[in-house]
């Protein structure tokens, strides 16, 4: 039994990687499998993700006009040519939404990647040294009450205020969301943290000896980031609705010289093409609903995903036959259970405990 | 060897809620010597957990905050040691294992992990003062037990051999030795195929085996002293056995002195050297186990081991102690057990109880009682 700790060979250890690694992905399918919501959410959110990188890295593949060429058509009706038409000006507006999938994916991202940082952040700090009279409890004080503050404005019309003091451009959009965005994840971390901190295990690494920094950080922050990454998918879609509103009411990045499609819903349902033309608003329309969808479904079910209670059950292998010989998959062994007799022990043990 | 691991002089814990203040602990003092299995007994609500907690400073401050006292430990007053510096004396000065077994592991680490974290904290705590060297021999030699013999089939590891174990090691870490070193705790638990254990979670294991890796991980820091809070309490009645008789074994396996609370007369009685009684947030009787047992000298002493059922007494109701606990924001004046107390007079409610005292020609016997020299004529 003790021989089995010796180091294993390097071709051994490449080629329990391959195996890991197809097993990591056969549990994936087993979960998507039995959740088909999940599994539709998560093909799209694949898909639009491999759409989103074709377009930065080769463009041509997905579509033969660039966004900024006059094609010569002025509003024809989605065609083989124009799969959804064209506008007033000419532009194919099938060229112009997906050049505009990665603009607005990097935006959402980062928006609510640079929320949940910042935002989770000042909730962990908020939230795990929260005694009054002391440093960190005055500190958690101050960081809520500007949360506070944050949440008394209704964020759309706050993002909007500051979208309008900086200008139109991407950054001056991410910025502006972003100030409105994070005291959502500051209130959730802060929250879940709250939860965590008093938990028998956090005070059994405290006895052992772990520091402070060290349970913040691997103890609780673990325990946190399930609710936080399943609510960050979630929030892709809600950031990306926000940010065509603003690209929308038309404080985006400059359409039509950077395409994004709340912009350009925007242009066709002003210049009146949406009652003459109505294809024009499907393209951009359908791509935030597609998207919106697609991280939503998948946000859903990756709460299950990411719980290792849950993972298991999802997986479908489940624990029973946990004494048979051959146990249903070596990966994912049963609880396993025994006792070692001591010889001559009063309580031989059973098959199992518990 | 050279005086008590822990000498602990009148400590009182208060708990301040709101603008009420209670004394969960007054003024106890006791010490562990080196070696020695101490342990405590008392009602719910007595302080035996509260002390538990003081002693590696793991109460909450609020609302829990020392009242006086000291605790010295390793020629080191906790009591003046600053929070930030506690974590230094836990883990490998004192370790804990608690009454939850089944919620003191972080559900989202594999048992490798948790049991690394520990040994690595050890490892690091060693080389800081003195020369990192492998061969040197382990300051405690007590994870050096025989690893459990399977004569069973049904009991051999359930990762076969190959590539699939290769998988299963990776899963769980690349450091060979501190994989040793865990396996070897795991082993010393009576852990049966330590190497599939290593990889699962915590609620994939029932709750004895988890009190087991609680107790592999406490142990696996090489404790000075070994606090366990009512350790088999939260487990039902079979598993206590047997989480009891691996604790008996490895008391005498590991030779490190224990606190032990409980408030199982019979786990005591089993375990400890010495015995401590709490009553109220007092220590009211102290001394040898057998001693205590024979010739108890404080009336709540022999009121709880008069309760204790026992084979020899099964037929008849089971006693009890008339009366409750007393509240804490309010004690009974005087001394603290005297509203149940069968040989209370004036003067217990009139005076406090005396401080402990020894019994005559017992000078390791102490309690704390008017009376102490009548407890004997309570029927």
């Amino acid at each position: 039994m003790a021989s089995s700790t010796a180091t294993p060979s390097p071709p051994a250890r490449a080629r329990g990687a391959a195996v890991s690694a197809l097993r990591s992905v056969a549990t994936l399918w087993r979960v998507l499998r039995a959740n088909p919501l999940t599994l539709v959410g998560f093909v799209l959110v694949v898909l639009i993700g491999l759409g989103a990188l074709v377009m930065v890295v080769a463009p041509h593949l997905l579509t033969s006009y660039d966004p900024r060429q006059l094609t010569g058509d002025y509003s024809t009706a989605p065609s083989w040519r124009h799969p959804l038409g064209t506008d007033t000006a000419g532009y194919d507006i099938a060229a112009e939404t997906l050049y505009a999938l990665p603009l607005d994916l990097a935006i959402a991202f980062a928006i609510a990647g640079g929320a949940m940082l910042g935002g989770g952040a000042l909730g962990l700090v908020a939230g795990y040294w929260d005694r009054p009279g002391s440093v960190g409890g005055a500190l958690s004080v101050v960081i809520l009450r500007i949360t506070d503050i944050f949440l008394a404005f209704p964020s759309l019309i706050l993002a909007l205020a500051i979208a309008v003091s900086l200008g139109r451009g991407v950054w001056q959009l991410i910025v502006a969301i972003l100030v409105t965005w994070w005291p959502y994840y500051t209130r959730l971390v802060r929250g879940e943290t709250l939860a965590v901190k008093h938990l028998p295990y956090v005070t059994a690494a405290r006895a052992a000896g772990v520091t402070e920094g060290r349970i913040v950080l691997r103890h609780v922050l673990r325990n946190v980031l399930e609710p936080v990454v399943v609510y960050f998918t979630l929030d892709i879609g809600t950031v990306l609705v926000t940010l065509s509103t603003i690209g929308f009411v038309g404080l985006g990045p400059g359409y039509p010289q950077t395409a994004e499609w709340g912009a350009m819903i925007s242009f066709y349902q002003i210049g009146g093409l949406i009652t003459a033309y109505p294809w024009t608003v499907f393209g951009p329309g359908m791509a935030i609903f597609v998207t919106v969808l697609a991280f939503s479904l998948l946000g859903d079910g990756l709460r299950d995903v990411l719980d290792p209670r849950s993972r298991r059950v999802l997986a479908g292998t489940g624990t029973a036959g946990a004494t048979t010989a051959a146990p249903p998959a070596p990966q994912a062994p049963p609880p396993a259970e025994g006792v070692g007799p001591e010889p001559g022990a009063p309580h031989p043990a059973p098959g199992g405990i518990g | 060897m050279t005086g008590p691991v822990v000498s602990i002089e009148g400590l009182s814990i208060d708990y301040v809620v709101g603008a009420g203040r209670f004394r969960a602990v007054s003024d106890v003092s006791l010490t562990i010597e080196q070696g020695q299995v101490v342990g405590i007994v008392g009602e719910t609500g007595c302080g035996k957990s509260t002390l538990a907690q003081a002693i590696p400073r793991l109460l909450p401050e609020p609302p829990a905050t020392i009242g006086g006292g000291s605790i010295e430990f390793q020629g080191v007053d906790l009591v003046q040691v600053p929070k930030w510096k506690m974590p230094l004396i836990r883990g490998t000065g004192i370790s804990m294992i608690f009454q939850e077994p089944l919620n003191s592991l972080n559900p989202a680490f594999r048992i490798y992990d948790q049991i690394a974290e520990a040994v690595r904290i050890r490892r690091a705590r060693e080389s800081g003062d003195r020369v990192a060297d492998d061969r040197a021999p382990p300051p405690f030699d007590y994870a050096r037990g025989p690893a459990p013999e399977a004569g069973d089939a049904l009991l051999r590891p359930l990762v076969p051999a190959g590539a699939a174990a290769a998988v299963h090691r990776r899963r769980i870490g690349r450091d060979e030795r501190l994989h040793a070193d865990v396996l070897e705790y795991l082993r010393l638990v009576r852990i049966n195929d330590p190497e599939t254990i290593l990889g699962l979670y915590p609620h994939e294991l029932s709750g004895g085996m988890r009190q087991r890796v609680m107790i592999a991980m406490a142990l696996s820091e090489r404790p000075a002293l070994l606090i366990a809070d009512e350790p088999t309490s939260a487990l039902d009645v079979t598993i206590q056995a047997q989480v009891l008789t691996l604790m008996k074994e490895l008391i005498e396996e590991v030779r490190t002195s224990i606190l032990f609370i409980s408030h199982d007369l019979g786990v005591i009685a089993e375990t400890a050297d010495v015995l401590g009684v709490m009553y109220a947030g007092k220590l009211v009787e102290f001394g040898p186990v057998g001693e205590v047992f024979e010739h108890p000298r404080h009336p709540y002493t022999k009121a709880l081991l008069r309760a204790a059922p026992t084979r020899y007494k099964a037929d008849g109701p089971l006693t009890s102690i008339a009366g409750s606990v007393p509240n804490l924001a309010r004690p009974p004046t005087g001394c603290r057990f005297h509203p149940r107390c069968p040989l209370a007079q004036p003067v217990c409610s009139a005076e406090p109880a005396p401080p402990l005292r020894a019994a005559a020609g017992r000078a390791d016997h102490r309690s704390a009682c008017h009376f102490a020299d009548d407890v004997g004529r309570i029927p």
